[in-house]
Formats: structure tokens, C-alpha cells, sequence
């Protein structure tokens, strides 16, 4: 069975049903959306089941596309993208239910989402440059009318300068892919990421189109501003799936594509990179620090933990010793998946406290635990996580990183720095909304319901369970980067 | 024997030239709906004989005219064009003064087309230019108001100059090569003067037809004096024929002289002016006129890497089928919608389907995979990367996202909230049995690009 076809356009299909139904009233749009992202979860499990194999893509599907050209429809899964499909398939499919609330134009925003999936799992499981840059974009147009229709206040302008943004980052990507294909003859991203498709000067331009590409995606300082605009404007379930999953399309692709097909040319530019994941970590903390919105706040952490990420790879490509530069990698895609589920914790979180009090500011709340208990604490445990306390997701990623780092290039455990930044900066968001003098305006808001615990529960469990055992899904992603470190 | 096999290769052209004069002779009863009937059926019988003549090349008339792949995929792009074109006539000027005569002249201008597009020779590019240009001057001054009037005067009068100028131009290669077929071409290898002296006469006169900066400046006006319809007829027919024009021609041309880059200087200009002028306008018709300025210089980039790339003729082809679906798509919507920026307020909310497929039309225009539009944009990029314009190709992809702020002008006010009335109009059926068509020509086409020339 194609299990990832199936997977990857079940969403989107269901989409199509959906808009084909008579009846597209909000319940049954979430009905569908529900069904559909759940089975594909299901379906995303049984990919996991069958496993991956070393040093090569496992469960290859492949069709011929555009034959004149080498262009074929190739899906596949390794160490790399597999965790992130089934980031990608539970974070869809909480968000199908956090959404269920969702009444305006309910049909639209459910096909939005479906599609969002597809195009999100088809740019993890793509193994066809053509065909990757096809569901790359396709997200960027999701996301756009996700955020212009559904978003707060400021939404046109913050979902134009999101667009505009990210498509002017993604076109370098375009040129980097016809030079891969001039050099190579060929869109097979598994003859692409053995290297040699370009060498020399064709490979470093390519490098730094795909450099241009993937920061602005994941995204690195200087090239962030749309973040903090597009998080606080989008509506929750996509501020999670933007912080989730599509900001792991910039560091995959910083793997995937940079790392894996320039390697000469990411080694050379390896100082540059590995100071650019530094200054990112760094101005993600202060910048966070600066905010008393909760949700820029958030956004801005999203910037200093790719930050680390992009340390990782650079690490990687920068030590000489096979060991080291597979705990790096190892240790940038634990990364990862680690964000995805704590930011995309918080950022449920801060959607539920802003549905009860329509504002987000930190000072217009105080000692709301006593309040709202289950609210209060899934924020501070998933706050801790996201500050990298040990026992918590994050923890054992950046301590790969930062051994790495130790081992590789110790100018950079500079960055550890910004993790003192964001402890203080989460302890004082923490005491401002939830400790301290509880403001009367909300004495009478609800903990969280049924629904929103369903939700939230299995993102804090899999935080604890990554923090307290990581095995299952280190040796997972091990696999695959012992062949990359080598 | 000779003429016999000619006379076979030519069908297509012959049937359309039939179809024609009984369509004129359908006018004089005034009998509309039978002109559009004969017009229609011409069409369909010409796309039917063009297929098995795909994989032909060939030539005919002593080399004066070719029978090949650009030819072949022209009467493939142009003849269902034209189809759904009469169609957009019929439902924008429905029982109105000489329709006929608008859709017997349609035609014709067609026939000039396919004639460009097949030419193998100086004169029969200059005979397609004329019966192009005859035509179209003639459609644009139809409703016989100020704004039409004047428009097709520009357009008249542009026209003349610089054809009077191609031909003079023209006469340097006879005199280099001692012959007005292209395919002797070659035989001014050296002769950089002459190759540009005569180059620089087809670019003014194929130039113009093809709106590239800055012959354009008749374009934005035609469009808006002309019809709708028509407006979308000529963006798209005479447009996408001035490129296969010019693939005829320089693809024998010997590549000194610089002349690819004087046309890739040609190709940045015309991409971006078209779309920076694009930014500013508020009536919807010159809007998409200027984007249309702006498309045209991403065929251009096709022209630039002709001989130095195999994705360059593929590359013009594909552009231009994708080109024709989302164009005349885009036109069939503001036929409905109507001719302001402020006609589109609203209207996705109101008109659902019309909306998003309006959406669809502008994604395309833009390059977003995995429309149609991506696949030609990435042929054409392909082709300046491989011939060695990497800085053309990177003034491509920027002017893509000038490209993606003119459009979502568009896309914006279709989904605010408003009161504006959205009456349909008389004919608005074949207007949006256009819009299907080429709604799914954009979406599926892109996916199935196998089956398109490839290099």
C-alpha cells in the first residue's frame, strides 16, 4: 500500500469532498476535518511501524511525472523527515480539534487547513526537487488566506507582508533547484544529496540561494521580521501549525538541501552559518524579553530555539570528527520536533487564555492559577520545557547541541547565554499572568474544557516522555545521521 | 505532386481560411449565431487536423513556411484560444451592431497569426504582421466611441511605423544572405552589422505586436477601448504569435552580436515597467493590460536562450498554452465582474467559485506551482540559467513576487466585505463556461506536464 500518498493527499481530498458536499454547514466541516487529520495520523503511525532503514530512503514511492525532464513524483521517508511527519500529522490533527469552535466560514477554513497538510507532509516526503518546490509553495498560499481570512486586527497587512516575504525567500530556492538539475540531469533529490550534483563556485551560489531560502523560513535573524507580524495576527490553530511545522520546512531543507547537497560549500561557509545560529539565539532571547505580548514573546522564542538548530547542522559541517557531527545533527532534528510540540503547546495555550480574555498582554493578568489550574499549569511545565529544564523535550537537543559545540567550535557556547535570557523571561511571564495579586476582572473564567484538555494533553506528555526518555525517537533520527556525520 | 503534399500539410491553415470567408458571407445575411456556428466548427476542424501533425517537420512553399514543433503547438494553443475567445464575443456583444463581423474578423486574425507563427520566411512574417495588424485595429475601433476611436488610431499608427520599419530593416538580411528564407540565416555568420541592423527591425515590429517596452504604449489604451473581449483576444492571440514569430526567426541566427543580450536587457525592462506600472493603475483593465506588458517579458527570457538552451523553445510553448488558459480566464472574470478595481469589492463572497477561480488565475500569473503559469516560469527560468543569464533569471524571480503584490490588489478586495451588486448580464452562461475551461486548463495542465513539448 502507498502509505504515503495515501498520507499526504488524504487531507486534501477530503477538502475536495467536503466542498463537493450539499451540506457544508461548521459542523460538519469539523467533522471532516477531525476525521481526516486523525486518520491521517493513524496512517502517519503505521508509516513509522514499517520503518526506515539506514543510509538510504525507505518506503520509496515513484511514478513518472515529466519523463523529457528527469522530474518524477518520488515520496520517501528517513531519519530526518520521518519525525517530522508525525510532528506534522498530531499537531494537524489537534489542531482540527482545538479549531472545532471555529464558526466563521467554517467549510473554507476547514479545506485551508486539509490542504495546509497536504502540501506540509508532501514537503517532508517530496524526494523530487520539482515536486518539493511544488508543496513548498503551495504552503506559503495556505497560509496567506489562512491568516488574511482568519486572522485579528492587523491580518491583511500581516498576511501580505508574509507572502510577499516568504515568496521573495523562496525564490532563491527555485534558481538553486534548476542549477541542481543543470549539474546533475536530474530532479531525483536521492542523486542530489549525494553531493556532487555542483562543485565550486555553481555550488556556492546554490548554497547561498538555498541559505536565502531556508532562513527566512526558519527563520534567522536578520531575516525574521515576518515572524513576530504573522504569528500575532494568525489565528491559533495557524500559529501553531507555523511555528510547528513550517518553520521545520527552513531547518529540514537546511539539512536536506544545503547540508546534504552542497557539502563543500556549507564546510566553507560553515563559520558564517554557525555565527548567524548564534546571533539568532541570541537576539530571539532579548527580543523576547522585550515583549509583553505573550504571543510575540512566544514567536520571538521561536527564533533563538531554530537558532540552536541552525548551530547544529553548521557544527556538523564544521567538525572534523565523525562522532561529533552525528550528535550535532542528531541533536539539531530532536531539536526540531522538541519545538514543534512545546511551542506548539504554548501557543494552544495562549489562544485558549485569549478566547476566555480577548487580550494578551502580560500585565493585564496576575494570579490566574489559583483560577484556572489545568491552564495555568500545562503553561508552566510547557514554559519549562521551552527553557530547556532537563526532564523537558528541549533538554536533551540542546544538550547535543551544545556538546557538540563544546567539542566543535566552543566560541559559539556564547549562545548558552540566551538560555539564561529565556528562563528569566518565561519565570516573569509566569509570575505575571499566573502568580501574584489575581486581577477580579477575571474571576469567573473557566479551566480549560474537555475538548481543549484533549488537545493539550498529548503535547505535554510526549514533552515529559522526550525529556525523560528520548531513546525511541533519538535512535530513529541516529539512524539515519550516523551515515550524514560521516 | 509537390502542391498535393503541401496543399496536405497546410489543412488546418486552409480550413480556417475557409471557415472564414463563409463566415463573412454568413454576415451579410446577418445571421450571428450562424457566424459564430461556422467560426466554432472551423476552429475545432483545424485544432482536429493539427494533431496528427504534431511530430511533422516539414516545409512547404519552397521553405517559405514550416510545418514543425512551434508551428504544431502554435495551432494547438491558438485555434482553442480563439474558440473561447469568439465565445467571450459573443457574450460580451450578444445581438449588438456587425457582431458577426467582429467574429469574422477574429478569425482572420487568427489565420494571420498561425501565419507568424509558422513563418520561415521575411515575407510571410510581414504578411502575418499586416493581417494581424489589419484586424486588429479594426476590432478595437468597433464600438466607434471616443476612447475606442483613439485608441485604435495609436494603435493604427504604431502599427505602420514600425512595420514600415521591419521591412526596411529586413531588406539588410536579404542583401547579407541573398535570400528572405531564415533558414540561410546562418549565412551571416560574421556579419555582425547586418545581423543587427535586421535584428533590430524584427524587434520593433514583432516587439510591438508582442507589447515588449517600450513599443507598448499602445497596449494599455487597445485594451481599454476595445471590448473586454477583445481586449482578451488580442493579449493573448497576437501576443503568444509575436513569440513564435520570433522563435522562427532566431533560432537560425548565428548568437554574436550580442543580440541575446540586448534582448535580455529588452526582457528585464519590459517585466519590470509592466509590473511596476501594474502597481499604480485602479481601472482592472489597464491593470492586467500592464501585467500583461510585464508577461511578456518572461517570454522573452525564451527568446534570449533560443540556440543556447534546450528548455528555450519547450520553455515559449508551455508559457504561452499556460499563458492563453490563465489570461483569457482572468479577462472572462472581469467580463463578469466589470471593468473597476472597486467592481471586484466583494465579489469572491458573493461569486464563490468565480472568486477562487479568479484566485487560481492570478496564483498562475504569478508562477505559483503547481498551476500552469509555475511550469511555463520554470521552463523559461531553466532556459536563462542554462544559456548563461543567471541575472536575467534572478530579475525573474523578483519581478515574481513585484508580480504577487499586484495581483493580491486583487485578490484583497474580492473577499471584503460589501454591498456592491454583482448583476449577471446577458451571455454571462459562455462566459463562465469560459472561466471552467480555463480554470481547469490551469489547474491540471500544470500536473500533467508530461505530455507537453519538453526539451
Amino acid at each position: 500500500m502507498p502509505l504515503l500518498t495515501i498520507a499526504t493527499f488524504l487531507p486534501i481530498l477530503a477538502g475536495l469532498a467536503l466542498m463537493a458536499l450539499p451540506d457544508r454547514s461548521t459542523r460538519t466541516a469539523h467533522a471532516v476535518s477531525i476525521a481526516a487529520t486523525g486518520a491521517v495520523f493513524l496512517i502517519t503511525l503505521a508509516i513509522w511501524a514499517r520503518g526506515i532503514v539506514a543510509g538510504d530512503f525507505a518506503q520509496v514511492e515513484e511514478i513518472a511525472w515529466i519523463p523529457a525532464i528527469g522530474a518524477a513524483y518520488r515520496l520517501g521517508v528517513d531519519g530526518l523527515s520521518l519525525p517530522l511527519v508525525l510532528l506534522t500529522s498530531l499537531l494537524f490533527f489537534l489542531s482540527a480539534l482545538y479549531s472545532a469552535r471555529i464558526g466563521e466560514r467554517a467549510a473554507s477554513y476547514v479545506v485551508l487547513m486539509l490542504m495546509l497538510e497536504t502540501a506540509s507532509l508532501g514537503t517532508f516526503m517530496a524526494l523530487d526537487g520539482l515536486l518539493f518546490y511544488v508543496f513548498f509553495e503551495v504552503s506559503l498560499v495556505g497560509m496567506y488566506f489562512m491568516i488574511a481570512g482568519w486572522g485579528y486586527e492587523e491580518r491583511q497587512r500581516a498576511a501580505l507582508m508574509f507572502f510577499l516575504y516568504t515568496l521573495l525567500g523562496s525564490l532563491p530556492l527555485l534558481l538553486a533547484i534548476i542549477g541542481l538539475y543543470l549539474g546533475s540531469g536530474t530532479f531525483d533529490m536521492r542523486v542530489w544529496v549525494e553531493g556532487t550534483a555542483l562543485g565550486g563556485l555553481p555550488a556556492m551560489l546554490a548554497l547561498i540561494a538555498m541559505l536565502v531560502t531556508f532562513a527566512v523560513k526558519i527563520p534567522a535573524f536578520p531575516v525574521h521580521t515576518w515572524l513576530p507580524a504573522a504569528h500575532v495576527q494568525a489565528p491559533t490553530a495557524g500559529s501553531v501549525i507555523l511555528a510547528g511545522v513550517m518553520l521545520k520546512f527552513g531547518t529540514y531543507g537546511l539539512v536536506r538541501f544545503a547540508y546534504q547537497m552542497t557539502p563543500e560549500a556549507f564546510a566553507q561557509a560553515g563559520q558564517v552559518i554557525l555565527a548567524f545560529g548564534v546571533v539568532s539565539a541570541l537576539y530571539g532571547a532579548f527580543a523576547a524579553l522585550a515583549q509583553s505580548d505573550l504571543k510575540k514573546m512566544i514567536a520571538y522564542t521561536s527564533v533563538n530555539h531554530m537558532g540552536y538548530v541552525v548551530m547544529g547542522v553548521a557544527i556538523a559541517a564544521l567538525a572534523t570528527e565523525p562522532r561529533i557531527r552525528t550528535i550535532a545533527l542528531d541533536g539539531a532534528t530532536l531539536q526540531m520536533v522538541s519545538h514543534g510540540l512545546v511551542t506548539g503547546a504554548l501557543f494552544f495555550l495562549v489562544g485558549m487564555l485569549q478566547d476566555r480574555a480577548h487580550t494578551r498582554g502580560i500585565g493585564d493578568f496576575g494570579g490566574l492559577l489559583g483560577r484556572v489550574p489545568w491552564l495555568g499549569w500545562a503553561f508552566i511545565l510547557s514554559a519549562f520545557a521551552s527553557l530547556g529544564l532537563p526532564g523537558l523535550a528541549h533538554f536533551p537537543a540542546e544538550f547535543q547541541i551544545f556538546l557538540a559545540t563544546l567539542n566543535g567550535m566552543p566560541w559559539g557556547l556564547i549562545a548558552i547565554l540566551a538560555i539564561v535570557i529565556t528562563a528569566a523571561l518565561y519565570l516573569r511571564a509566569i509570575a505575571g499572568v499566573f502568580l501574584g495579586e489575581m486581577n477580579d476582572k477575571w474571576a469567573d473564567m473557566p479551566d480549560l474544557d474537555r475538548r481543549e484538555k484533549l488537545v493539550i494533553l498529548p503535547l505535554l506528555v510526549l514533552t515529559v516522555l522526550i525529556g525523560v526518555a528520548p531513546g525511541w525517537l533519538i535512535d530513529m533520527i541516529h539512524t539515519t545521521m550516523m551515515g550524514l556525520g560521516n | 505532386m509537390e502542391m498535393g503534399r503541401d496543399l496536405a500539410l497546410l489543412a488546418p491553415e486552409l480550413t480556417l481560411a475557409a471557415a472564414a470567408m463563409l463566415m463573412i458571407v454568413a454576415e451579410m445575411f446577418r445571421a450571428a449565431r450562424l457566424v459564430l456556428a461556422i467560426g466554432l466548427a472551423g476552429l475545432a476542424a483545424a485544432t482536429i487536423l493539427t494533431l496528427p501533425m504534431l511530430s511533422v517537420d516539414a516545409t512547404v512553399f519552397g521553405g517559405t513556411y514550416r510545418i514543425d514543433l512551434i508551428s504544431g503547438w502554435a495551432k494547438l494553443i491558438l485555434l482553442p484560444g480563439t474558440a473561447l475567445s469568439l465565445l467571450l464575443v459573443r457574450a460580451e456583444i450578444a445581438g449588438r451592431r456587425r457582431e458577426g463581423s467582429v467574429q469574422s474578423l477574429v478569425v482572420l486574425v487568427t489565420l494571420g497569426a498561425l501565419m507568424l507563427s509558422g513563418a520561415g520566411d521575411m515575407m510571410v512574417v510581414v504578411i502575418g504582421v499586416v493581417l494581424t495588424g489589419l484586424g486588429s485595429f479594426a476590432l478595437v475601433a468597433w464600438p466607434r466611441d471616443d476612447a475606442a476611436t483613439e485608441a485604435a488610431m495609436k494603435y493604427l499608427v504604431f502599427g505602420a511605423v514600425t512595420g514600415s520599419v521591419m521591412i526596411y530593416g529586413l531588406t539588410f538580411w536579404f542583401g547579407g544572405s541573398g535570400s528572405t528564407l531564415f533558414s540561410k540565416l546562418g549565412q551571416l555568420q560574421g556579419q555582425t552589422l547586418v545581423i543587427i541592423t535586421g535584428l533590430i527591425a524584427i524587434i520593433v515590429g514583432l516587439g510591438y505586436k508582442g507589447a515588449l517596452v517600450p513599443f507598448h504604449f499602445w497596449a494599455p489604451d487597445a485594451y481599454q477601448g476595445a471590448p473586454v473581449s477583445i481586449a482578451a483576444y488580442l493579449s493573448v492571440i497576437t501576443k503568444a504569435a509575436a513569440f513564435f514569430a520570433f522563435a522562427q526567426v532566431l533560432r537560425d541566427l548565428p548568437r554574436d552580436g550580442g543580440w541575446p543580450l540586448a534582448l535580455a536587457v529588452i526582457a528585464a525592462a519590459t517585466m519590470t515597467y509592466g509590473y511596476l506600472a501594474a502597481l499604480v493603475q485602479t481601472y482592472l483593465v489597464r491593470l492586467i493590460a500592464y501585467s500583461s506588458v510585464a508577461q511578456s517579458g518572461y517570454f522573452l527570457m525564451g527568446v534570449v536562450a533560443l540556440g543556447a538552451s534546450g528548455f528555450a523553445v519547450p520553455g515559449i510553448l508551455v508559457f504561452a498554452a499556460a499563458y492563453v488558459a490563465m489570461n483569457l480566464g482572468a479577462f472572462a472574470v472581469v467580463l463578469l465582474a466589470g471593468r473597476n478595481l472597486g467592481d471586484l469589492e466583494g465579489f469572491g463572497r458573493t461569486h464563490p467559485w468565480l472568486g477562487a477561480a479568479m484566485v487560481v488565475f492570478l496564483l498562475s500569473l504569478t508562477g505559483i506551482p503547481p498551476l500552469f503559469g509555475f511550469v511555463g516560469k520554470f521552463y523559461l527560468l531553466s532556459a536563462a540559467v542554462e544559456a548563461g543569464y543567471l541575472w536575467l533569471a534572478i530579475i525573474g524571480i523578483l519581478n515574481s513576487v513585484l508580480a504577487l503584490g499586484v495581483y493580491l490588489r486583487l485578490v484583497v478586495p474580492m473577499y471584503r466585505t460589501s454591498s456592491t451588486e454583482h448583476p449577471s448580464e446577458v451571455g454571462a452562461v459562455l462566459a463562465q463556461g469560459t472561466v471552467v475551461v480555463t480554470v481547469l486548463a490551469t489547474l491540471l495542465i500544470g500536473l500533467a506536464a508530461g505530455i507537453l513539448p519538453g526539451p
